[in-house]
């Protein structure tokens, strides 16, 4: 009986061997790496999910799940190049027409289909049940999938930001099973852009309807990109696994997982003690310090967006323009940049970045730095030196304390009485209580057109207005006439006079200086940084000595 | 007896209320959520929606009422941030928080009385001076300078630890020596100074004088009458083993309790910070109350009062 009993396991094992060896030998030969890349944050939302986590850190994450329609080339000018559609074209002023890579295949190994594009874009993905077609600002899809997602209402601020994202998109078709049009109610250039932006991410029908919940859905989408999600925890980390079934070749690393380490210090040590392969978010004043190590060395780049201080036209002393011209002119930029930043950035062109293409205005520039100039105007407005508060908050933005500082003794040099007041939240640096006059902001560009970011963040629907900071009746009216000018020369001019307003008539905000993102990492990791938060894993961009 | 466990737990019930209260009140005063979690970037009509979706658009009595309300039920709200509920992920951490701080607490006891004892034993001796010496190094440090320097040599330099994360007991090392090292020291600074004070007794020198063996006198006589200062210090250790170790747990990115704190205070995610603190508050009150059984336990004076 023993002896049976013997032979039983024997042979079960023998059997289990057979089965297993093959497999083991397989993984064997996979001799892909896999990374670890420390990070301050994975996403402020808890969700992966674009159209919610609408963040820097947020943008990072994504890069590895998502793809759109049209991608950025990551190691270029972040130019548009074609992602899960091969080819597009305009049918007219309205309409964009899209034709799908065949055989793109999502990460629970469905192919990729019109339909799911038309889904990524329907109202129980992105824009709510709930949303009045009737409206003149009627947003619908002409789903040819009706079947609704029972129990999954989407959180508030996602259809708020799919509307904000597409404003008068009028319907998304099926044309044939790789053939999608895009029609929008009103003229727009800007489709293509809007279509290529981070939250018009493409993802599965099939995986968002067999989620239980939303949350279960942003916890572990479902799109094409190189990495798929294997684990996500919140401010812990996320667990991503290749993509084997990617359309652009098998992902050069088996698995990545990002760790949040929200403090630097520790990031840099874990680094240095080999735990970690990149880092993330690495103040620019601790790269010498990690350069030291010859393991090591530290990337960045400049970034599309911008550092600006913001003007609250309707405080008493801020009302004359002469007294913000006066501001704009008060600041030595470049020295900022040289000393704070020790030249890794730069100083831009004004509200604007060179991936516009013929929408960027050659020539502009930010404000000179005169002094004499400022104390001209001052004197001009009759400003006596009244104390003018500046609000602060403690390093949102990378050296920003430190900016201000140096700020507030440029402006003091032209004669502005600029005081600092730190404030613990973004509620009490908005606080419109007659004291509102100067604050910091940063601005993007979530597509390659000034409607992106002049318009969305100092129009009239942009936060600078809505919280009763600045208006100005010309830029409003140019705002509203670009979004649906189609010619580009008038397009370009009207941008041109809104940065005279915004930048120099008129001062809603002045540019201090383009920002940058810093990555460190092991030196024998051949690996290039992207101009921008997203990281860049496929084939082209990874090797190991 | 029975009298005095249910006012001790009146008193609970109403310190837990207070700090409920009082912590709503000030986070609502203190920050707007809608534009911590959705970022200052996100266009305004996102924020309002978020604003309205979780009701911070009402006024501050009725969104209390609705609250106490639901608590008063087991319901104490969503994360606004992970959409679970508030008082799942406050438990979900726990069992990380107590994966470093008891093992600390076990340190510093271990590593505290012993010392103390010690010291007091050999008072002004080269031994006691350098004890006393290393302890007040030991709790005048910060501990976020403490772990920085243990990150840079067993991590950095050795390479024989991990420098933050929790993928296995390895990484749970230099936090626990981290917060057992100020928790040993501030013990043996305590159990050194009630052993001398102790040992100053009249009826230590009687037990003497008697010709009871000096081990004896220590043990029987000097240690129970010294255990009375040392246990309300580990009162307030044990009481403080969910929330004390919000700047180690930061430092080493460990998953628990304290870095919950600082993420949820920071985004204003309401009902989880409230949550955290009742957690807390309730914890600590039973600590509280544990530490009263002990003064019974270990001196028959308070027996006796209690029983008055």
């Amino acid at each position: 009986m023993i002896l049976r009993r013997r032979h039983l396991i024997a042979a079960s094992g023998r059997a289990a061997a057979a089965t297993a060896l093959p497999r083991i030998a397989i993984g064997q030969t996979d001799r892909r790496p896999s990374i670890t890349i420390a990070v301050q944050q994975i996403a402020n939302s808890a969700a992966l999910e674009p159209l919610r986590e609408q963040s820097n850190v947020g943008q990072r994450a994504f890069s590895f799940i998502f793809e759109r329609l049209i991608s950025q080339n990551l190691l270029g000018k972040l130019e548009e190049v074609p992602g899960l559609a091969e080819s597009w074209k305009r049918i007219d002023e309205r309409t964009v027409e899209f034709v799908l890579r065949k055989g793109v295949r999502f990460h629970n190994g469905d192919e990729m289909t019109a339909d799911d594009v038309v889904f990524t874009f329907s109202r129980e993905r992105m824009f709510g049940p709930e949303y009045d077609i009737g409206s003149s600002k009627t947003l619908f899809t002409s789903v040819l999938i009706r079947d609704s997602v029972e129990g999954k209402n989407l959180p508030p601020e996602v259809p708020a930001v799919a509307k904000r994202l597409f404003p008068a998109l009028e319907k998304v078709e099926a044309i044939d099973k790789y053939t999608v049009r895009f029609t929008n109610r009103t003229p727009d250039v800007t489709l293509e852009g809007r279509i290529g932006r981070m939250g018009s991410d493409i993802i599965s029908r099939r995986a968002f309807s067999e989620a239980k919940t939303w949350l279960d859905w942003a916890r572990a989408p479902v799109s094409t990109g190189p990495y798929k999600v294997r684990e996500f925890l919140t401010d812990r980390s996320l667990m991503l696994d290749a993509h084997e079934d990617y359309w652009g070749g098998q992902p050069p690393l088996k698995s990545i997982r990002l760790v949040v380490v929200p403090e630097v210090a520790t990031r840099i040590n874990g680094l240095l003690a080999g735990q970690f392969d990149f880092i993330c978010d690495v103040p620019p004043d601790q790269i010498p310090g990690i350069e030291k190590n010859p393991k090591f060395e530290v990337l960045g780049s400049t970034i599309v967006n911008h550092r600006i201080t913001v003007f609250d036209k309707n405080h008493p002393k801020l009302i004359d323009p002469r007294v913000r011209q006066a501001f704009t002119h008060a600041i030595d930029r470049q020295a900022i940049v040289e000393s704070l930043w020790s030249g890794r950035t730069r100083v831009p062109a004004g509200l604007q970045w060179e991936f516009y293409g013929p929408m960027f205005v050659e020539g502009w520039t930010v404000p000179e730095y005169d002094v004499a100039k400022a104390k001209a105007l001052l004197k001009a407005a009759n400003y006596k030196g009244d104390p003018i508060p500046y609000r602060l908050t403690n390093n949102y933005y990378t050296n920003q304390v430190a900016t201000a500082q140096v700020l507030v003794e440029m402006w003091r040099l032209a004669g502005l009485n600029v005081q600092i007041e730190m404030k613990e939240n973004w509620q009490q640096i908005f606080e419109a209580n007659g004291q509102r006059a100067v604050r910091d902001w940063s601005n993007s560009a979530g597509f390659n057109d000034p409607i992106s970011s002049i318009v969305a963040q100092h129009g009239p629907q942009g936060q600078q207005q809505q919280v009763g900071e600045w208006t100005n009746e010309e830029m409003n009216k140019l705002s509203v006439a670009m979004e649906v000018e189609t010619d580009i020369q008038k397009r370009k001019a009207m941008f041109k006079r809104m940065l005279e307003i915004c930048e120099r008539e008129d001062p809603a905000y002045t540019v201090l200086h383009q920002n940058a993102t810093f990555t460190a990492k092991r030196k024998d990791i051949k690996w290039k940084a992207s101009p921008s938060f997203a990281m860049e894993f496929r084939t082209i961009n990874f090797a190991t000595n | 007896m029975l009298a005095f466990t249910v006012s001790r737990l009146l008193r609970a019930g109403v310190t837990i209320l207070i700090v409920m209260t009082f912590a709503f009140v000030v986070l609502r005063l203190s920050g707007d959520p809608a534009l911590l979690i959705m970022s200052v970037d996100a266009p305004p009509e996102a924020i309002k929606a978020f604003r309205q979706a979780w009701g911070l658009d009402r006024p501050v009595w009725d969104q209390y009422l609705t609250y106490i309300g639901h608590a008063l039920t087991g319901d104490f709200g969503k994360s606004m941030r992970d959409g679970r509920p508030a008082i799942e992920l406050v438990m979900e951490r726990v069992p990380a928080t107590l994966a470093i701080t008891m093992p600390a607490l076990a340190l510093k006891i271990g590593l505290g009385i012993p010392a103390g004892i010690y010291a007091a034993l050999h008072r002004n001796s080269f031994a006691d001076r350098a004890t006393m010496a290393v302890a007040v190094a030991g709790f005048t440090m910060p501990s976020f300078v403490l772990a920085l320097l243990l990150v840079l040599v067993f991590s950095v330099n050795l390479g024989w630890l991990p420098a933050s994360g929790a993928d296995s007991p390895m990484y749970a090392i230099l936090p626990i020596v981290t917060l057992g090292a100020a928790g040993a020291a501030i013990m043996a600074r305590f159990t050194r100074s009630a052993m001398l004070e102790v040992l100053g007794q009249p009826y230590i020198r009687a037990a003497s004088a008697k010709g009871v063996n000096w081990r004896q006198v220590i043990t029987r006589h000097a240690l129970p009458n010294a255990a009375i200062p040392t246990v309300t210090i580990i009162g307030f250790m044990i009481g403080s083993l969910v929330a004390g170790a919000i700047v180690v747990e930061t430092v080493f990115a460990w998953p628990g309790i304290g870095r919950l704190m600082v993420s949820a205070v920071a985004n204003r995610d309401l009902a989880v910070v409230q949550a955290l603190l009742m957690v807390i508050a309730a914890w600590m009150v039973m600590a509280n109350f544990a530490v009263d059984l002990a003064y019974g336990w270990l001196d028959p004076r308070v027996r006796a009062s209690a029983s008055l």
